[in-house]
């Protein structure tokens, strides 16, 4: 009688027994690794060797327009940047447009999270219409508005005009334009910082509200002492999240004033694009990008360090 | 046995590759990709190669255009040449970005294939010498410079375009109301001259009558307009006055050259200067002029966004009574699904200088692209698309691209006699064509260019007056080309 030889001894392609490079590969204690090469292998390709790259090209005077061979200039362009008149003016613009836009949005989005923290009929479909805009695009927001503060036939100078004879030329002015500005960035994300506030109220235990209306505590105070501590980290997230973003605001401004009248309405976002990519002055348009990185670098801490405050609350 | 067949055959296949290479008749399929403008003079070019274009040399030959929205245009063809890419065979080009992609690297000087090809030679000859000197010379040379050599192509002077559609602007105006009896007499009542109707009119119209028109037709909703009431107010005039690209330099440039002022003149350099120059008395007064002219335009005017799109766009809502816009933009105009005046249209030439012997000194900004070849197409492509300029340029296409909204820089095209009856506007372009001049084409035009726009802007939407204006970019302009070593 023949005796059949045992599984065990007979399975070379387990990976245990496989020899060799795939068999070194296939290791379980590479898997983790070989399973996160094609992402990390993305990442460098077109993040991370990008950056590098036009790190290094803002030390140079290289033009992307030029033959010319790129010379080594220390950290000329950073002091050209930094040094740059028109490199502040926009600075200061973003900043306007940014300190304007982020408070509308609180102010906005907050009284929107206290309607919509009560009950009504409809709530559901009114909320979704409201979400609406923070879905579109930012070149859609742009047009829409730029057709809407159109002073010959847009929707605001013809009700305006039903007030006033005068067409109502609201980008006519600096003040107007950015006020336009702020209005469509505010008008787009004031949603965002609803949900987040919304997300606070909805937290607050029902029992603490019963509480202070059995001490009769007023409205403000109430609110004051138990709605505005919930509610406080998220407030603080909404405000680091939309300085961020609208510290890079580029479309909306691009499509609706493209930086006029002169460069009142240009922020740095536009004002880099410009040198980039009109001027062709590529080293010194890197310099100004890891400025303005470095500046959302800063701000990015500031919303991770709110981020591990607010866990540490809720922990 | 096997390895010496192997080697055989292969050693057999390349000495067959190494003869057709070298057959100089040897018919290949050739892909010619084209940067356009996505509009109907690009368009039209696509079609009509599709139907009727045949390669001389046997070629199997593909157009393939690469249709570009206007307002990302620049952007994106420089986005691609700079990348590196190498995508594009052939590109449909602003006249301005000639220094830029010339230096660069990446547009092919053309000028022995056209000193060598006798049917290049005579293209250039019949072309009209003011978009020779604009759309194809680098450095730049001017049209009198060009003439003073007295040959074509001129000696020691480098050509690089041809024109794909030359452009000017013309007057663009409502014949409903400009020849309606009432207006035209309260208009002679009121300012002593004759509103201009016919064509002959408008050859007559300086920029004095053009400011009287636009007082005239300012109207509100509820006037009376050519025996109707408006439900809406009305408005005589527009012209360009946009903060974005070319979109106020383009008319201005027109009002600085009429009045004796002139712009950097980079032919000159670099003896020529920026300050005194561009901020000269006479650039000034003809900014100034240009500016008075916003108060009876649509409102738009005040906010520095009436562009060239916008007014053509504003006229075909029947808002505007006249425009001064491009030849290039007219064929929607006349269009009945786009237009409510479309059956109201005329055309004629551009509102100019009146001198004091009474002519009209018309000199305006050259509109309108050439078509430029890239560095990096091999021979066999090259003239290939060299063969594609030569059928574009020939008469006959002229005619059928004239004939579908297209213009012509032929002189021997324009001198034909059906030429002007061909579209409506041709008359006007034919007498527009010999005033133009260009801006600048030096590597750094869109810097100046961006700057000029943004102090304009600022004038246009009232926050500096125009010396202010024109001191600021005559101080930015002189700096920057002190800088590069344009002018010393």
């Amino acid at each position: 009688m023949a005796v059949l030889p045992t599984e065990k001894h007979t399975s070379p392609a387990t990976p245990h027994t496989r020899g060799g490079f795939g068999g070194w590969l296939l290791d379980p204690k590479r898997r983790g690794a070989l399973l996160v090469t094609p992402a990390i292998a993305i990442l460098f390709v077109m993040n991370i060797f990008p950056l590098m790259w036009s790190f290094g090209l803002s030390f140079f005077n290289y033009k992307a327009s030029s033959q010319r061979v790129p010379r080594f200039q220390g950290l000329e362009n950073y002091q050209d940047v930094l040094t740059d008149d028109k490199v502040w003016e926009r600075f200061q613009t973003t900043a306007i447009i940014v300190g304007s836009s982020v408070i509308l949005q609180l102010i906005v989005g907050f009284l929107l999270a206290l309607l919509f923290a009560k009950a009504f009929p409809m709530r559901r479909i009114v909320l979704m219409l409201v979400l609406t805009p923070m879905m579109l695009s930012f070149v859609s927001v742009g047009v829409f508005f730029k057709l809407f503060y159109e002073p010959t036939f847009g929707v605001v100078s013809y009700v305006l005009n039903k007030i006033s004879s005068e067409p109502f030329v609201m980008l006519g002015s600096p003040e107007g334009a950015i006020a336009g500005i702020v209005i469509a960035d505010a008008w787009m994300w004031s949603p965002f910082v609803m949900l987040l506030v919304l997300a606070g109220l909805v937290s607050v235990p029902k029992y603490l509200y019963e509480a202070a209306e059995i001490d009769r505590a007023s409205k403000w105070r109430t609110f004051r002492t138990i709605t505005f501590p919930y509610i406080k980290s998220l407030l603080l997230l909404a405000v680091l999240f939309r300085t961020i973003e609208t510290f890079k605001l580029f479309d909306i401004v691009y499509i609706i004033t493209e930086g006029g009248p002169g460069s009142s309405t240009e922020t740095i976002a536009v004002y880099l694009y410009r040198t980039a990519f009109q001027f062709f002055k590529t080293s010194q348009s890197s310099a100004l990008a890891y400025i303005v990185l470095f500046i959302v670098i800063v701000l990015t801490n500031l919303y991770l360090y709110a981020v591990n405050r607010r866990a540490a609350e809720v922990d | 046995m096997k390895t010496p067949n192997l080697k055989r055959t292969l050693m057999g296949a390349t000495i067959l590759a190494a003869g057709l290479n070298a057959a100089p008749s040897f018919s290949a399929d050739i892909t010619i990709t084209m940067a356009a403008p996505d509009w109907p003079p690009t368009r039209f070019m696509k079609e009509h190669f599709d139907q009727t274009y045949t390669s001389p040399d046997g070629h199997t030959t593909t157009l393939d255009m690469d249709f570009i929205p206007w307002p990302s245009f620049y952007e994106r063809v420089a986005a691609s040449l700079t990348s590196g890419e190498q995508k594009y065979q052939m590109i449909v080009t602003d006249s301005q970005w000639l220094g830029a992609f010339v230096e660069g690297g990446y547009y092919l000087n053309l000028t022995d294939r056209i000193n060598e090809d006798p049917e290049l030679t005579a293209i250039m000859q019949d072309l009209h010498p003011a978009l020779v000197s604009a759309y194809s010379t680098y450095p730049h040379r001017t049209r009198a410079q060009l003439e003073e050599a007295g040959v074509v192509p001129a000696p020691g002077v480098n050509y690089y375009g041809f024109p794909q559609f030359p452009d000017t602007y013309v007057t663009f105006y409502r014949e409903d109301i400009f020849c309606h009896e009432g207006e035209m007499a309260a208009f002679q009542e009121k300012y002593g001259t004759n509103l201009p109707c016919t064509y002959e009119d408008w050859q007559d119209t300086d920029w004095e009558k053009w400011g009287q028109i636009g007082e005239f037709f300012l109207r509100e909703a509820g006037d009376e307009l050519a025996g109707e009431t408006l439900s809406e107010p009305f408005y005589g005039i527009a012209y360009q006055a946009g903060k974005g690209y070319d979109f106020s330099t383009m008319q201005i440039n027109a009002f600085i050259w009429q009045n004796g002022g002139d712009i950097w003149d980079e032919s000159k350099a670099p003896e020529a200067q920026a300050e005194g120059v561009v901020n000269s008395d006479a650039a000034v007064e003809a900014f100034d002029q240009y500016l008075s002219f916003l108060q009876y335009m649509p409102p738009v005017a005040k906010t520095g966004q009436m562009d060239i799109f916008v007014e053509q766009d504003l006229y075909m809502q029947g808002k505007v009574g006249a425009i001064i816009d491009w030849v290039g933009l007219g064929e929607p105009v006349l269009d009945p699904n786009a237009s409510t005046v479309h059956d109201k249209s005329a055309f004629g030439p551009a509102p100019g200088t009146r001198k004091d012997d009474g002519s009209i000194d018309r000199t305006g900004n050259i509109g309108g692209q050439p078509f430029v070849l890239t560095t990096w197409n091999s021979d066999e492509v090259v003239n290939e698309a060299l063969n594609v300029v030569k059928w574009w340029l020939h008469p006959d296409t002229q005619i059928e691209a004239v004939k579908n909204g297209g213009q012509s820089g032929l002189m021997s095209v324009m001198a034909s006699p059906e030429y002007n009856d061909l579209r409506p506007w041709n008359r006007a372009h034919v007498e527009m064509i010999d005033w133009q001049k260009d801006v600048w084409h030096i590597p750094e035009f869109f810097e100046m260019l961006t700057q000029q726009q943004e102090e304009f802007d600022k004038a246009i939407t009232g926050q500096i007056g125009a010396k202010e204006a024109l001191d600021a970019v005559a101080e930015f302009q002189q700096e920057l080309l002190e800088d590069i070593g344009m002018i010393e």
